[in-house]
């Protein structure tokens, strides 16, 4: 039984989409990531999974139940860390806490509460007003773990956290997915992703249009060649030569650099016309997969930055 | 398959609201319950009775009206007590906690981002109405208790010149209870239905101004009488309160007060939150 399952999931806001026909599902002990530019819908995503928004059709299972929309059946055993936190600024960061952990008839999360802050190197009997925007970042991740949930929903949790609190942070995502818990990781820090979600789905205007192991989407990305002359003032026009899905990344004297889609022979053998010195294949990130979901037919990218009137 | 239960009851958010109000709740009681002290400290006297009789004559015969109208210009000391059930302050704090609580709670934690994170716990939307629904109606309650409280202790501290008829105060302050229920039942409507704290705010105080205004002027000017019955301020100022329980009455306001705030929870229950 997969921890969270999407079936179908459909959410319009009266004429303007938000998602639509999405399916996927996370296994326990699994981190997914979920990835798409500002206004793709993976807001729209987190809030039909947690029931505060009514699915126009689908379903979503959480924990094997399915989620009706305001009954919060499954959430004692859901952390949520929403992308826009934000808590009552008055009372110490303690208090706000200790009620919504309260709320679940938790009374174990004092102790886990103590020992997060400590770890994040948080004081929680400061007014949440007082902090400063990392550390109002914080409050929100221990919010988000400080029951154990058997779940856990994370929209943006190092946004605002300086780089060695991240790596607490990320740490604390991978121990948790490997005691047992299914991570949900929405995400614009793309490295971060890569580096610790082994599945990712990523979003283009409220349609799935990718889903697959981080590994996977790296290769069905462009491929990279980078290619010394022996001619040093060589400069070899590669657009002249009208290569099929080939573009160029750089160009020095003596030096190109090209990204090529489908296989490498036409590239090779348009090479083999030069005298080269060495030849190495640079790594395709997963930002520049993931920017090739956006790019139009033209070369710009559309939907990044983008809302078009959609929610996030 | 694990089975699905609903939430306990979250005794720790009702809790943790009725703190935030507090502050507010009491400030409101005080000037209510001060305010018949210092109505009654003015109507024990003789010459003041006379003094405030003949300001009243001075005042617009629109002001007069609000404040009671030829029921208190009859000159009878029970009357003139309740000036101080019918003060546009008292009325104006009514309003203040009638909007403001139901309002501040559900579009306010809505706007602020904490209903998200609310919701995010084992805790039903119906749940978090109901929370604020008991602090809207039982705050009303309660400051009209005060009000009534303030009428019992001024009467034990000053002497009145003729007898003061505490069971009037005690019919007339459970109308008024019933009354700024049913408002609060409005309010609360507005809660549900609006996203934004100022809509909600604005429609809310705008009915209860407008049922006021209208209750007023429909008494004042001959020719617009027949309005009387379009605010609910007729169920109680037209109701026999003043020789008996106006029990039908009480009956109707009692109807309408549960009608809306079921409603409210509906509205409230069917929506996207955050939308």
């Amino acid at each position: 039984m997969a921890a969270v399952e999407i079936r179908s999931l459909t959410k319009w806001y009266g004429r303007s989409r938000g998602i639509e026909d999405i399916s996927f599902a996370i296994e326990s002990g699994e981190i997914f990531g979920y990835l798409g530019p500002n206004g793709a819908g993976k807001t729209t995503t987190i809030r039909c999974i947690l029931g505060l928004l009514r699915p126009s059709d689908g379903e979503v299972r959480v924990l094997g139940q399915r989620v009706k929309a305001g009954r919060g059946t499954m959430h004692a055993r859901i952390g949520y860390l929403p992308g826009e936190f934000r808590i009552w600024g008055r009372p110490r960061a303690e208090r706000s806490l200790s009620v919504l952990a309260a709320l679940g008839g938790d009374c174990g999360a004092a102790a886990r509460r103590r020992a997060l802050a400590e770890r994040l190197e948080l004081d929680l009997r400061r007014p949440v007003g007082d902090l400063s925007k990392g550390n109002r970042q914080k409050v929100a991740v221990i919010l988000a773990f400080q029951h154990q949930p058997d779940v856990l929903i994370l929209d943006e949790p190092t946004a605002g956290l300086d780089p060695l609190m991240r790596d607490v942070v990320l740490k604390l995502i991978q121990e948790t997915a490997a005691a047992g818990a299914a991570v949900l990781l929405s995400s614009h820090d793309l490295d971060e992703v890569s580096a610790i979600c082994g599945r990712a789905a990523i979003l283009r205007e409220g349609r799935l249009v990718e889903l697959a192991p981080i590994s996977q989407i790296v290769q069905q990305g462009e491929q990279r060649l980078k290619v010394w002359f022996a001619d040093p003032t060589l400069r070899p026009d590669a657009a002249v030569a009208r290569l099929p899905g080939v573009r160029v990344v750089e160009q020095e004297p003596g030096v190109l650099h090209l990204a090529y889609q489908g296989p490498a022979a036409p590239v090779l053998r348009w090479l083999s016309q030069f005298a080269v010195d060495r030849v190495t294949t640079p790594q395709t990130s997963l930002q520049e997969a993931f920017l090739q979901y956006y790019q139009e037919p033209s070369g710009s990218t559309c939907g990044i930055g983008d809302s078009r009137g959609l929610r996030a | 398959m694990i089975r699905s239960r609903r939430p306990p009851f979250p005794t720790t958010l009702l809790w943790f609201w009725f703190l935030r109000i507090l502050p507010a709740w009491l400030g409101m009681a005080a000037v209510i319950f001060l305010m018949q002290i210092a109505v009654a400290a003015i109507v024990h006297d003789n010459a003041n009775v006379k003094m405030f009789l003949t300001i009243l004559k001075h005042l617009p015969s629109i002001v007069r009206t609000a404040i009671g109208g030829d029921l208190v210009e009859s000159g009878s000391l029970t009357a003139l007590l309740t000036v101080g059930y019918q003060h546009p302050l008292v009325m104006f704090l009514y309003m203040l906690y009638a909007v403001g609580v139901p309002v501040g709670l559900l579009p306010g934690e809505t706007q602020r981002g904490t209903m998200e994170l609310i919701l995010s716990r084992p805790i039903t939307r119906t749940q978090v109405y109901v929370c604020a629904a008991i602090l809207s109606l039982a705050g009303m309650f309660g400051l009209i208790s005060m009000m009534f409280l303030g009428t019992f202790a001024s009467v034990h501290i000053y002497t009145f010149s003729e007898p003061i008829d505490l069971s009037l105060f005690l019919r007339l302050s459970a109308c008024a209870a019933l009354l700024a229920g049913a408002f609060g039942s409005f309010a609360l409507v507005c809660a549900a239905s609006f996203e934004r704290l100022y809509s909600a705010a604005g429609v809310a105080a705008g009915f209860l101004t407008l049922n006021y205004f209208i209750a007023i002027v429909a008494e004042w000017w001959p020719p617009l009488h027949f309005l009387r019955k379009a605010t609910l301020f007729y169920l109680v100022y037209y109701s026999n309160l003043w020789y008996a329980w106006p029990l039908e009455n009480m009956a109707w306001l009692g109807a309408i007060l549960v009608a809306l705030a079921i409603l409210g929870g509906i509205i409230w229950r069917c929506r996207d939150l955050p939308s």
